[in-house]
């Protein structure tokens, strides 16, 4: 083997070493290195319009399935991760734990108070999107989807999204931890008119 | 002095090492500090509106907001301090002066809490009106457009003073049409003929996301999972395969004349607004564009080039011309608020309630104009094209357990063909792209747990 070819070979190896944090690489450090389990702190009720703020702190972060736990850098910290594994600690929630934390529920399902719960904090929360498209837990309720507005939810058995507006050809922008590859983000859907998807409202706010 | 020798070649692998390395730490900071860069360029505020496109003769009219504060406390609780203001700049018409009109905070609103009522004198007004609005957080000083190209590309509401009323009545599920024809059909997989599916834990399944239908009836499915699309020319059983460069989930898709493919990619880079990807018809690539604002709904051929949806302006945008990428701040100035249509002229939507409004568009104004009401909830108008003189539009009809899509073929007498198809929505699709005409055929891209496929409904008019 030539000097030259020692020295490509050495290259090549270091350079795919060295780059490896910056795609495709899923075993994150993330949940480890960033998040939390501190109590959560009991809220007054709060508004749709907070809790829309809360949401936009996750646009732009990862999705993570099973995860519940994000930073507000705008950047998927962890990204491909394979999809079907909720432990390998990535960044973002999923479609329901967003919802769970956005909509500030509680843990246990019978009580529909408002819970702080912080970006970086690790947590789910006990509902599936299945189970918010049955309108479990206290604070949770179904509702005719002609008449849902911002901040409710489209739920079906394997998906929620919130309303985040209306548009003008009778579409909704919804804003959802849609996937791996999606992240979570503000979107076009027409999950309104879907027969698979049912209408959720979380009751209690405060305006 | 004793040195140690170490052999030449030994000495090569450490080099490379080491330049390795290097090479590497710099393009991974470049890559995180890209992001960093893409991220910085969140706005500090945000706003939804839902524009009164086509009003009515007497109707009042109000221009509604929310506006949301960014970048404050970590997780706020309760009410967080967003102290926002703003201004409506509107006019008569399209042309002249604006006039101001500050925005009101309308506390018990539960949706488009800030407020401004259009004057009268404006509203009244024959040929409509056009605004901008200017939003402001005094906490972060940060200031916002609606839409964002400002008094150079302001929001046109348009006044429909001789619409053809249509009343639908109660819609009856379950009395749908039989295609004439299924012109494409793939099961789902990976094989050389098949669509392929995204499928995470938590996704519904997602696959072929868009088609698009030639006057001479080839059809062109949007395959993203396989990086491809399948042609189906008329009378070939078997399609053609192209491939494409293209990360495209849940993309959108229009095809030029010249067979050039635009391609609205759904999902961007974390920070970024999504990418249109132009592609030669055979699936070289030829370019990129960032689209202007952050949510692009549907992509189609204007007269010159592709136009995209785009919110929360809630305009179409053009995206290139003649073949020429346009510059964020070209699209904003191009901002309108109807789809240019390719042979020229526009058609205008708005969906309120149970009502459509629908008008083509031409430079005198509106030419035509329909308010179809329903007994039945209608969500979203899939299709809006004119046939002729008249318009063909397909809506869904929905309750909370079905939902259907009503075909209407309309002219200056009402209902001209009324027909409901299934949905066939099992895999879901770009938001907007189930529908197509070509010559006076409708195509539905529809779907089912075994596959993909393209039907036909002919509408049986000259």
């Amino acid at each position: 083997m030539s000097t030259t070819h020692r020295f490509l070979i050495a290259f090549v190896a270091a350079f795919g070493l060295a780059t490896a944090g910056t795609a495709g690489a899923y075993h994150t450090r993330f949940v480890a290195d960033n998040c939390n389990t501190n109590a959560p702190q009991a809220l007054s009720p709060i508004t749709r319009d907070s809790a829309i703020t809360v949401a936009l702190k996750a646009r732009y972060e990862g999705y993570q399935w099973g995860g519940g736990c994000w930073n507000d850098n705008n950047v998927d910290d962890s990204p491909n991760d394979p999809t079907g594994d909720p432990n390998t600690g990535g960044e973002g929630g999923d479609c329901s734990g967003f919802t769970f934390k956005v909509w500030r529920e509680s843990l246990t399902e019978s009580d529909a108070g408002f819970w702080q719960w912080n970006k970086l904090r690790k947590v789910h929360g006990p509902y599936t999107a299945d189970r918010f498209r049955q309108g479990a837990g206290a604070p949770n309720i179904t509702y005719a989807k002609s008449a849902l507005i911002k901040m409710d939810a489209l739920a079906s058995t394997g998906h929620i999204g919130m309303i985040y507006a209306k548009n003008a050809d009778g579409t909704d922008q919804i804003i959802e931890a849609k996937g791996e590859a999606y992240g979570t983000n503000i979107w076009t859907r027409t999950y309104r008119g879907s027969s698979s998807y049912s209408g959720v409202r979380r009751t209690g706010w405060s305006g | 002095m004793d040195r140690t020798r170490i052999p030449r070649r030994a000495l090569a692998g450490i080099a490379g090492l080491l330049a390795g390395v290097a090479a590497g730490t710099v393009v991974a900071g470049a890559a995180v500090a890209h992001r960093a860069a893409t991220g910085a360029l969140e706005a500090q505020i945000e706003a939804t509106h839902l524009p009164p496109l086509l009003t009515t003769p007497g109707e009042q009219v109000e221009l509604r907001y929310d506006i949301y504060c960014l970048g404050g406390e970590d997780d706020p609780e309760g009410t967080p301090a967003c102290d926002a203001d703003g201004t409506v700049f509107v006019r008569a018409g399209n042309s002249g002066p604006f006039r101001e009109v500050p925005l009101s905070l309308d506390a018990a609103a539960p949706e488009g809490r800030y407020v401004a009522r259009v004057p009268e004198a404006i509203a009244g007004s024959p040929s409509g009106f056009s605004y901008y609005t200017v939003l402001r957080s005094a906490t972060s000083g940060a200031s916002l457009n609606l839409p964002a190209g400002g008094a150079a590309a302001p929001q046109r509401s348009l006044r429909l003073e001789r619409s053809v009323d249509v009343q639908l009545g109660a819609h009856r599920f379950g009395a749908t049409r039989v295609a004439d024809s299924r012109v494409a059909e793939a099961a789902w997989g990976d094989g050389p003929d098949d669509v392929g599916l995204e499928q995470g834990r938590n996704l519904t399944p997602i696959g072929g996301s868009t088609f698009d239908v030639e006057q001479g009836g080839t059809v062109t499915v949007l395959d993203e999972a396989n990086k491809r699309l399948l042609r189906w020319r008329p009378d070939a059983p078997e399609p053609v395969r192209v491939p494409l460069g293209s990360d495209g989930a849940l993309a959108d898709m229009a095809l030029a004349a010249d067979g050039t493919v635009y391609l609205l990619e759904s999902a961007s880079t974390p920070g970024a607004s999504p990418l249109v990807r132009i592609f030669g018809a055979d699936g070289a690539a030829k370019g990129t564009v960032e689209v202007a604002e952050r949510t692009a709904s549907q992509i189609r051929m204007g007269p010159r080039g592709p136009f995209v949806l785009q919110h929360p302006s809630g305009q179409w945008m053009p995206i290139a011309d003649a073949g020429s990428p346009l510059a964020v701040q070209t699209q904003r100035q191009g901002g309108r608020a109807g789809r240019p249509l390719p042979g020229g002229g526009e058609v205008v939507l708005l969906r309120r309630g149970a009502e459509i409004r629908a008008a083509l568009v031409g430079a005198g104004g509106v030419r035509r104009s329909w308010r179809i009401s329903s007994e039945t909830p209608l969500a979203e108008v899939q299709l809006a094209e004119p046939l002729g003189n008249r318009l063909l539009l397909v809506a869904r009809v929905y309750t909370d357990d079905e939902d259907e899509f009503l075909v209407l073929l309309l002219d200056q007498s009402g209902i001209v063909r009324r027909f409901a198809v299934e949905a066939a929505d099992w895999a879901e699709t770009a938001p907007l792209a189930r529908f197509r005409l070509a010559g006076s055929s409708v195509y539905q891209l529809g779907s089912s747990p075994a596959g993909l496929f393209v039907d036909r409904f002919d509408l049986e008019v000259k």
